[in-house]
Order: structure tokens, then C-alpha cells, then sequence
């Protein structure tokens, strides 16, 4: 293909000679008498290359090139300068042009200059479309690796799900083998054993189902500007109950000072159920030294906005290996109890919410776990989907 | 006769009911213990004719436990059934990863029922390991 260069003399003999010689060797001429004129072929005809002489009366070599780079930052500006004017060469190079020849103009120093400029231009104009290729790549090969990533999250929870629903049907199978051999050898322990073991586990699929429910609520949160106490109390409210027939004290402390923040209340009330339903499991499972079990909840102003809700129990703590898994997909400690869902999901809730959720243990000495919300979430979600 | 003596070690209620009833109603005397640490105090103090072991209670405790019974000398030939909800290869990969960190390699359990057993199964197994 033949280049094209625009060549800029105000001297319309030298247009001329350049011109003839150009054609020459192969390039395509456009001619500009002026600046004025150079600028508008530049804008109109996206020339790659411009040879342009120092002097011109009106706008000079040296304006003329700082307009063409800021117009046209790719073009290669090639300067002719007067023979030893080395300060003003140096200047238009400063200036970002390509190269500069003096005159009188040698033949094979122009055609090497104009050679340079151009291999310039498509190596740069090359390395443009290689570099939007590959970021068009780069954008493919990440899609279909969060796709692929999206189906092994599914092939997980379907995994963690069917080992939950193992664990109760092998419960409700031990239970009725022990309420057979009940009934078979007319044994009132056994029948009784059974049957609380048949119980707990119709206990377990219904907390599975009912907790796989709530998750797939977690994509419909419905965010309003409420009280941060609001949750904490209903919370505090409902399980005050369990707590007194657990034997243990339940205790909450609210910060009465906080300002209403955006939330979707019944998300977080879930959420803080979770925490305090695993705070009352912990203790009842744990005989501590000094007696009382106390489980205690509270809520505190954040140092930024927002809020921080606060889960301690005096359990027997986490150890770290267990820390670590914790809010993973279906993790759970209560053996045939848990479902592993409760924590996947405060956390999930947590998140949407813009906020984060730790914990603070020492082995023996009980649990903290701390919520902490902005005053709102970062982009108000649409609620359209939830997400798998 | 005696009926033989089985030690079951596992953590988890339903699982003991389950099991220990399992036992009993097929002649055997089950001694229960809920971890690791009191498995191995009681498989010392009774010398079981056979160990039901659960091998993924918490903490390591019945991989430890498995491992205190192959070099005691007095109780290292006592027959094992290993319980888990894990499939049996993967469980083999763990005990093979295991072995290389330490010094003397464990034999492989003399059987491995996975979790939950079935009771024909499991009994058909301790029938055979205790003929």
C-alpha cells in the first residue's frame, strides 16, 4: 500500500522539488501551503506521516507541530530545520517530533527519515490492534472462566447438599432399625430411642428445607433506612424464649445513640439469628468451669457510618483450622445437626449489605462474632435475580 | 459363652444409639466412647474383641487413636472397622499423604464401612473379622 505524506512549505518551488522526489519513491503527496491549511488536511485526511518546514510566516513549524500532537497524537511529525540551528532541533524533538532533517535536504537522508517515520506509524498502529485483540481475548477467557467457576460452585452445593441429606436419611434409617428392634423384642428403651432419633432427624430435613428457603431469599433483600436496633431487638425478642428453656442468659446491650441506616431488616434479623442460634448451640453443648452460660448481643456505633453488631458466647471457641472453614459452602461443627447453610448465608447477607463478618476466638474461652454494616450498601441492588 | 466385646468410638449421638443398639441386638456386649482419647483409655482397660471407629471426629481424634492402637503392642491386634463419611479411596489418599509426613507408616484398617452404615453390612463385616 502506499503511504501518504503531507508535506507543509510555505516556498511553492520546494513543494515542488519535495513533491516530485516523494512521488518518486513511492508515496502518496498531499501539499499544505500553510499552517492553517496543514491542520485541516491533518483533521480530514489522517495522513501518518507529516514532513514540515521550521519557518513559515503565520503559524510556524514549531506550532504547527505541538497542534498536530495534540490533535492527532499518532501522526509522525518529521521537522526540516535551517542547516546548525541544533537548539530548535532539539526543541521540536522535545516536542515530540519523530525526527528532524537540515538543509540543504539530502536525498537519502529524507527517504531514510521518512522510512523510520512510517515503520513507526504501523508498528504502532500493529501493536494497537494486537493490544485490543488481546484484551478482547483476556474479556472471552475470563467470561467462560466465571462461567465454568459459576458450574463448580453449582456442582459443589449439589455435593455438600447430597451429603447433608445422606447424613439425615442414614439418621431416619438408624432410627427406625432401633425402633424395629424395639418392636421386634418388645424393648421400651429402644422404642424410645428410636423414636427421638426418627424426631430429631424430621427436625434436621425440615431445618435443611427451611434453610435452603431463606438462601435462596438472600438475592431479594428489600433495603429501607431503619433503625439499627430494629433487627437486634426482634432478634433478642425471639429467642429469649429458647435461651430459658437452654438455661442460658441472653443478654443485649444497643447503642441508643445510632442514626437509621439503609438495610434490608429482614436479612440481618436472619442473619443475627444464625449467630445467636449458633452462640446458644455452642454453650448447651459445653459445660463451662464457672457455672452460668451467657450469651450476649450487642450493637455499637461504627468509626465510620454504620453500624457494628457484636455475638459473644461463652462456649468453647473455635480453633483456627475450623475458623478457616467456616463460612465455606456447607461446613458445618454440629455433626447431624447442622446443615452448613446458616453461616454461608449471614455471610452472603452480610456482603450484599457492603459489609463484613469475623470472629474473634480463643479456644476455651468462647466466641465473638462481629458484623459490621456501612451506612449503606454500596449500590442499591435491583433485586432483580438471586444469585445461585 | 461371652458374648465378644465391641468398642464403639464416635462422636456423635445418634450414631452411638444407632450403633450400639445394632450391637446389642446381635449378641455382642458394646462399650461406648465419645472420642478419641477415652476410646484408647477404655480399649486398654477392656481389651475389646474388635473397634468400631469413627475417623473423622473432630480434631484429628480418630486418625490419632488408630494410630495409638497400632503401636501399642498389647491392643495392635485388635481388629478395626473404620466408620466415615468419606469414600474409602479418598480416605486411602489421606492415610497415604499421612504416612509420608510421618516416621512409621500405619497399616490399613482391617475394614472400612462408610458412613451412615448400613446395619446388614456392617454386621455381615464384624461377623467375618470376629469368625
Amino acid at each position: 500500500m502506499e503511504e501518504t505524506v503531507l508535506l507543509v512549505d510555505d516556498e511553492e518551488d520546494i513543494r515542488e522539488v519535495l513533491r516530485f522526489f516523494l512521488s518518486e519513491i513511492g508515496y502518496s503527496v498531499l501539499t499544505a501551503a500553510s499552517g492553517k491549511k496543514a491542520l485541516e488536511i491533518v483533521c480530514s485526511d489522517h495522513p501518518p506521516v507529516v514532513l514540515c518546514d521550521i519557518k513559515m510566516p503565520e503559524m510556524n513549524g514549531i506550532e504547527l507541530l505541538r497542534k498536530i500532537k495534540s490533535e492527532s497524537p499518532d501522526t509522525e511529525v518529521i521537522m526540516i530545520t535551517g542547516h546548525g540551528d541544533m537548539a530548535l532541533a532539539v526543541q521540536c524533538l522535545q516536542l515530540d517530533a519523530t525526527d528532524f532533517i537540515t538543509k540543504p535536504i539530502e536525498e537519502n537522508v529524507l527517504e531514510f527519515a521518512l522510512k523510520r517515520a512510517t515503520e513507526r506509524y504501523d508498528m504502532r498502529f500493529r501493536l494497537r490492534e494486537y493490544t485490543e485483540k488481546l484484551e478482547q481475548l483476556v474479556e472471552e477467557k475470563s467470561r467462560q472462566l466465571i462461567d465454568a467457576e459459576r458450574m463448580a460452585a453449582i456442582g459443589e452445593t449439589v455435593a455438600g447438599l447430597s451429603h447433608s441429606i445422606k447424613n439425615i436419611a442414614g439418621g431416619l434409617k438408624g432410627g427406625l432399625f432401633v425402633l424395629e428392634k424395639g418392636l421386634e423384642l418388645d424393648n421400651r428403651e429402644y422404642l424410645q430411642q428410636g423414636w427421638q432419633l426418627v424426631r430429631r432427624n424430621v427436625d434436621n430435613i425440615r431445618n435443611l428445607s427451611m434453610d435452603l428457603l431463606n438462601y435462596g431469599k438472600v438475592g431479594a433483600a428489600h433495603f429501607r433506612r431503619v433503625d439499627p436496633n430494629l433487627p437486634i431487638r426482634e432478634v433478642f425478642r425471639l429467642m429469649t424464649p429458647r435461651a430459658e428453656e437452654q438455661k442460658i442468659r441472653l443478654e443485649m446491650t444497643l447503642d441508643q445513640g445510632l442514626a437509621p441506616i439503609v438495610l434490608d431488616p429482614d436479612g440481618i434479623e436472619r442473619c443475627l439469628l444464625n449467630l445467636v442460634t449458633n452462640a446458644l448451640d455452642a454453650c448447651a453443648d459445653y459445660e463451662s468451669q464457672d457455672g452460668a452460660h451467657v450469651v450476649h448481643i450487642q450493637s455499637n456505633k461504627r468509626a465510620t457510618a454504620g453500624v457494628v453488631y457484636r455475638v459473644l458466647d461463652t462456649g468453647p471457641g473455635i480453633d483456627d483450622g475450623v475458623r478457616e472453614q467456616l463460612f465455606q459452602n456447607f461446613f458445618s461443627t454440629k455433626g447431624m445437626r447442622g446443615t452448613g447453610i446458616g453461616l454461608m448465608m449471614t455471610r452472603k447477607i452480610v456482603e450484599l449489605h457492603g459489609g463484613d463478618i469475623r470472629i474473634e476466638s480463643e479456644t476455651g474461652k468462647g466466641s465473638c462474632f462481629i458484623v459490621r454494616l456501612p451506612a449503606e450498601p454500596p449500590s442499591m441492588p435491583s433485586n432483580s435475580s438471586p444469585t445461585p | 459363652m461371652n458374648p465378644k466385646t465391641i468398642l464403639i468410638v464416635e462422636d456423635e449421638l445418634d450414631m452411638r444409639i444407632f450403633l450400639k443398639t445394632a450391637m446389642e441386638t446381635s449378641g455382642y456386649l458394646p462399650v461406648l466412647a465419645r472420642n478419641g482419647d477415652e476410646g484408647f483409655q477404655k480399649a486398654r482397660d477392656i481389651l475389646p474383641d474388635l473397634i468400631l471407629l469413627d475417623v473423622m471426629m473432630p480434631g484429628e481424634g480418630g486418625v490419632t487413636m488408630y494410630r495409638q492402637l497400632k503401636t501399642d503392642d498389647g491392643l495392635r491386634d485388635i481388629p478395626v472397622v473404620m466408620l466415615s463419611a468419606v469414600e474409602e479411596e479418598t480416605y486411602n489418599h489421606y492415610i497415604k499423604m499421612l504416612n509420608i509426613q510421618t516416621k512409621g507408616p500405619i497399616p490399613p484398617p482391617n475394614a472400612y464401612v462408610e458412613k451412615p452404615p448400613d446395619p446388614d453390612v456392617l454386621l455381615n463385616v464384624i461377623r467375618d473379622l470376629l469368625a
